[in-house]
């Protein structure tokens, strides 16, 4: 087998040339956003808001700061306002059942309009009323109707009392009532001159009294009744009087709104009622101690009852409403019914109740992040239940779990006409497809958003507008062609992959600005790639405190990494410490020891629970590629024991498989290992090197190591082959690799890299299975063989001496 | 007027002594006699005056109380009930409690001197035994009459018909203090205290109602020359009206009326004749001072 040659400095960096873009700076460009390479996400936001039957909501998917938000928005802001203006709503008072306030709806614009004039023809009508009931026609009827009823209860007793008269007997008024006594000169005839009268003169007085104790009894029994209905002569003068007063402002509201029914049924119910309660605008303000008694309070809340309390108004839309809730609580969404504290009791009424913003958002569209709606107590499952139900019903949560124990309202709820975009990881929406079962009832549409676009020049050209696109919205200094060419070869390295660029424009957006901050401290007009290179290097230096650390401490011997000799057992290999939105790459020493056993290999990072599950697997794979190369002839009798020296936390990962394999090769073979070259790459049971992740971190790792200690030309790292296209390295890396002084290494299999690691080939089997005795394979066969027969050996003594 | 931190209402500074030194008032517990304790605490307060409060127990309830077949029906039951004495004396001195708490209220407000008396017989003829000492008495128009009547009540009467005082007529929706004041002059010497009595009562900012009845028509114009003798130069609001022969009582009731301006001031010693003027308090729904002693002011 053939060893891979070092790869060559070109293929360590792809370049972006400045001169493929057809501008000089970003000013060119026309500053309007452009959303590439989410086709398929695009395509999936069309389709959810162009179906509209229920459920097709939409969930954005994808990690954070990939433009979700940016192009969701961006793409309903274009189709909002092409879109028709929904309806206003408001809430009013309900005559009938007062804790049941109603919803009016009315075309956009018009809630304002109907609460103004409200406002209006009540205030009006303090006027109106009061004049109304003063006026001299009103006073004179009214005084009419008392002495009607007055003249009618005195003619009777009157009748009465002159009937008495002409008998002698005198109509009294005692404290109690009335009485009736017989009198002589005007008073009443003292007791013993009335003994002194025949008994025939007593009962005829006696008996008189009687029958006009018997017709004051029937007078005062009508009494009442002619009360009740001098009242209701009354009462149906006031109506009259009120009535006419009323109707005139209440017409010419009517008429305003004549197209409305539903409005001019609410005029209509609120005339009857003011009507009914005109007395109430008759009351004059309250005095002082009535102010602290609270009655001034309840006479003001009586005409809240003639507001309009308008919840949603559309009087200043253009489209469709877009809403971004950004704080989506249960009763930011569904709105809320507020209390106001009154003598130490929570009171409230329809005009308390708050607008939520699916109340806003009715009729158009409604934008949640779902990580923020799903921590919100009761969100989730309000959000539910109003798509559900296609219909905004406000419940107050502190009713709800009765936290406050007062009386509450139950408004109409009002019918519910909305697109819901989520936006949120992925793991969120697999999550909830998994555990809830409403939320693919209700979120049938998924826009998937890619982590990374195509490093191609219409993607490098989308990056270019991206970077116009920020300038403009944050009126930044423009960037040249040099610094766009920077920040898409960085979008590359972030992507980690050459073929690829980020589609993360969070951190797109974050070096262009910080690449503006150093161009103005520089004084520069335009943003260059320096700049660009600067806030790079800047943000790499911020996060380094750790990584410095560790090299210290390696370079100080602390952390013990041999890079200049050779050593049997001991390897290099190559791991990433991922702290934040940083990550670097560090080598680590792995060692393994072989002796006597059964054919195991021991993992001390699985023994000690400090090795993920990933990692032990990569352990058991190289024990089955031992198995399957070595132990077909033989028994494999040894006991090998792997470790990742000097670690002090838990690793995960395969990517150090093949170090561990090649480790435990030289240990087997007594071959030693080159300690200036690291190695990284997984490996599977048939020996072949497989991909791993973060290859320039772990390049760059070493790289800095063996340049804090000297770079003589040996050193170098041994990548997987299938991770050729993921390298895209520092300029320094490039430089000392072109320079000959750094090499890496593309391997496919263990056998090419076990050659570069000790210089001697790896050998290939014969037809017999046996592989060359010089070889590194042979001596390993060599040596399992000798193990083999040691143990055989060990074992008949063993059973000898048992027997 | 004003207010004290307390409560106490003080009342206007006025110059000058007035022969009002004492004021009766009945006080039977009805709106109208409220009415008239309010009005009298104020004069007396205004006038340095003190006040004397009446109330007569009713010998004829008291006697119908011991008549055997004796019962009244209840207002609110329409059912009759026996009567007794005990009862009766009981609510009577109940009623005597209220009306003695009432002028005690009063006085306190326009810090007055006052005394209670208790009387019991008929009460027209207490009444004006128990106010002979007093320089005017206050009654209501009418007292606690079974039939309502808008007229005059029994002792009203009686004070009209049978006393040489000075009496005020009170009724309830008047106030001495809010009031303006229409006083009926004819040229006499009455008229002209009546005047003089008006000024005396009428408030800073009320207007001065003068109904001038000249006998013959014309001799308005000599009345006003003699009225501008008797109002003091400094008071604005003066109002003259003219009314020539008259003698009808429903005539100048009607003409009262229109004017509608609160307390009536009239002499039943001027021109004309008395019947007149009484037949006019009974019809009139005005508060009423009769002006017979010549002039309170001194």
């Amino acid at each position: 087998m053939s060893i891979p040659s070092a790869l060559h400095p070109d293929k360590l960096y792809r370049k972006c040339d400045p001169l493929e873009f057809t501008f000089t700076t970003t000013e060119e460009l026309d500053g309007s956003l452009e959303i590439a390479g989410q086709e398929r996400a695009l395509d999936a936001i069309r389709f959810s808001m162009g179906i509209l039957h229920d459920g097709f909501n939409l969930f954005a998917l994808g990690p954070n700061g990939t433009g979700k938000q940016t192009a969701v928005m961006h793409y309903l802001s274009g189709i909002a306002s092409q879109a028709g203006i929904p309806d206003d709503w408001c809430y009013v008072y309900n005559v009938e059942k007062p804790r049941h306030p109603s919803a009016l709806r009315l075309p956009a614009g018009k809630a304002c309009a109907l609460s103004r004039d409200m406002e209006r023809l009540v205030e009006a009508l303090f006027t109106v009323l009061p004049a109304a009931f003063s006026s001299e026609e009103y006073q004179a009827q009214e005084k009419a109707i008392g002495e009607q009823f007055q003249e009618r209860q005195t003619a009777a007793i009157e009748k009465l009392e002159k009937k008495a008269a002409e008998n002698n007997i005198a109509l009294i008024r005692t404290p109690a009532g009335f009485a009736f006594a017989p009198v002589k000169n005007g008073e009443v005839i003292k007791p013993e001159e009335f003994m002194l009268l025949k008994e025939g003169e007593r009962e005829v007085i006696e008996k008189e009294i009687a029958s006009l104790k018997n017709a004051m009894q029937s007078i005062m029994a009508q009494i009442p009744k002619w009360q009740r209905e001098a009242q209701e002569k009354i009462k149906e003068l006031n109506r009259q009087v009120a009535d006419f007063a009323v109707k005139p402002l209440f017409a010419e509201l009517k008429n305003n709104y004549s197209s409305l029914g539903q409005v001019t049924a609410y005029l209509e119910t609120t005339e009857n009622d003011i009507i009914e309660h005109f007395d109430r605008f008759l009351e004059k303000e309250g005095a002082p101690h009535e102010i602290f008694a609270g009655l001034s309070a309840t006479k003001g809340s009586f005409f809240n009852r003639y507001r309009i309390n308008v919840l949603v108004d559309n009087s200043r839309s253009t489209g469709a409403p877009l809403v971004f809730e950004d704080k989506p609580a249960c009763q930011n969404l569904v709105g809320d019914i507020e209390h106001l504290s009154q003598m130490g009791t929570l009171v409230t009424d329809f005009t308390l109740i708050k607008a939520g913003a699916l109340h806003r958002a009715n009729g158009g569209y409604l934008l949640i992040d779902a990580r923020r709606l799903l921590i919100e107590p009761l969100a989730w499952e309000a959000l539910k239940k109003a798509l559900r139900t296609r219909q905004i019903r406000i419940e107050s949560l502190a009713q709800l779990y009765s936290l406050v124990s007062t009386v509450s309202l139950d408004p109409e709820p009002i019918p519910l006409e909305v697109k819901v975009i989520l936006m949120g990881e992925r793991y969120l929406y697999y999550l909830l497809s998994s555990y809830d079962p409403d939320f693919s009832e209700l979120f049938k549409v998924a826009a998937d958003f890619e982590d990374d676009l195509r490093n191609n020049p219409e993607g490098r050209f989308a990056y270019a507008r991206t970077i116009g696109a920020i300038v403009e919205k944050d009126r930044l200094r423009h960037f040249d062609r040099t610094a766009v060419a920077r920040i898409v070869e960085h979008g590359c390295r972030l992507a980690g992959d050459a073929t690829k660029l980020t589609a993360h424009m969070q951190s797109i957006a974050d070096i262009v600005r910080e690449s503006e901050y150093y161009a103005r401290e520089n004084d520069r007009a335009l943003v260059a790639a320096e700049d660009v290179q600067h806030a790079i290097d800047a943000r790499t230096v911020r996060a380094s405190r750790i990584r410095e650390k560790l090299r210290e401490a390696t370079l100080r011997n602390t952390i013990l990494i041999d890079t200049t000799s050779e050593k049997t057992g001991q390897i290099n290999g190559l791991a990433v410490y991922s702290l934040g939105n940083q990550s670097f790459g560090h080598p680590g020493r792995i060692t393994a020891r072989v002796s006597l056993g059964k054919g195991e290999v021991i993992d001390i990072e699985r023994e000690v629970e400090m090795g993920g599950p990933i990692h032990s697997k990569g352990v058991l794979i190289l024990s089955g590629f031992l198995a399957a190369r070595f132990g077909m002839q033989q028994p494999l009798s040894l006991s090998a024991s792997l470790v990742f020296e000097q670690s002090y936390s838990g690793i995960e990962g395969d990517s150090a498989s093949s170090a561990e394999l090649y480790a435990l090769l030289s240990a087997l073979s007594e071959t030693p290992i080159r300690q200036w070259l690291a190695v990284t790459g997984s490996v599977n049971q048939h020996g072949e090197v497989q991909a791993i992740g973060g290859v320039n971190e772990k390049i760059e790792g070493f790289f800095d190591l063996c340049t804090a200690r000297g770079l003589d030309g040996k050193h170098g790292v041994l990548i997987p082959v299938s991770n050729i296209d993921n390298i895209m390295l520092r300029n320094d890396v490039v430089e000392a690799v072109k320079a000959g002084l750094f090499s890496i290494y593309p391997v496919s299999h263990i056998d090419e890299g076990i050659e570069i690691l000790t210089g001697i080939p790896a050998g290939e089997a014969d037809a017999d299975g046996l592989y060359p005795r010089e070889s590194v394979n042979g001596k390993v066969q060599a040596r399992l063989q000798e193990m083999a027969l040691k143990l055989k050996k060990f074992n008949a003594e063993s059973n000898g001496n048992d027997d | 007027m004003q207010q004290t931190k307390h409560g106490n209402r003080i009342p206007p500074e006025k110059t000058g002594s007035y022969a009002i030194r004492s004021i009766a008032v009945g006080i039977d517990c009805s709106p109208h006699s409220i009415a008239s304790l309010k009005t009298a605490a104020e004069l007396a307060a205004r006038m340095h005056a003190e006040l004397l409060g009446i109330f007569v127990e009713d010998i004829n309830l008291l006697r119908m109380a011991e008549l055997p077949f004796s019962q009244e029906i209840r207002i609110y039951s329409a059912e009759p009930e026996s009567m007794d004495t005990a009862e009766l004396e009981r609510l009577l001195r109940i009623q005597a409690k209220q009306a003695e708490a009432s002028l005690q209220r009063e006085a306190q407000l326009f810090r007055v001197h006052h005394s209670f008396s208790v009387r019991r017989g008929m009460v027209p003829k207490e009444v004006i035994a128990a106010a002979l000492g007093a320089d005017l008495l206050v009654l209501g128009r009418s007292g606690r009459s079974p039939t309502c009547r808008k007229g005059l009540g029994s002792t009203a009467r009686t004070a009209l018909s049978g006393s040489a005082k000075n009496v005020l007529l009170m009724r309830t929706g008047f106030s001495a203090e809010d009031e303006s004041v229409l006083v009926l002059y004819d040229g006499s010497e009455p008229s002209k205290s009546a005047i003089a009595i008006a000024i005396d009562l009428l408030r800073p900012g009320n207007t001065l109602h003068i109904l001038m009845l000249p006998q013959i028509e014309g001799d308005d114009k000599a009345m006003a020359d003699e009225l501008t003798m008797l109002i003091p130069a400094d008071m604005l609001r003066v109002e003259y009206h003219t009314l020539p022969a008259v003698t009808d009582s429903r005539i100048l009731a009607r003409y009262i009326r229109m004017a509608d301006s609160g307390l009536l001031v009239l002499s039943d010693r001027m021109n004309l004749p008395a019947e007149t003027i009484y037949n006019l308090i009974d019809e009139i729904d005005y508060p009423v001072l009769l002006v017979r002693d010549g002039g309170m002011n001194c």
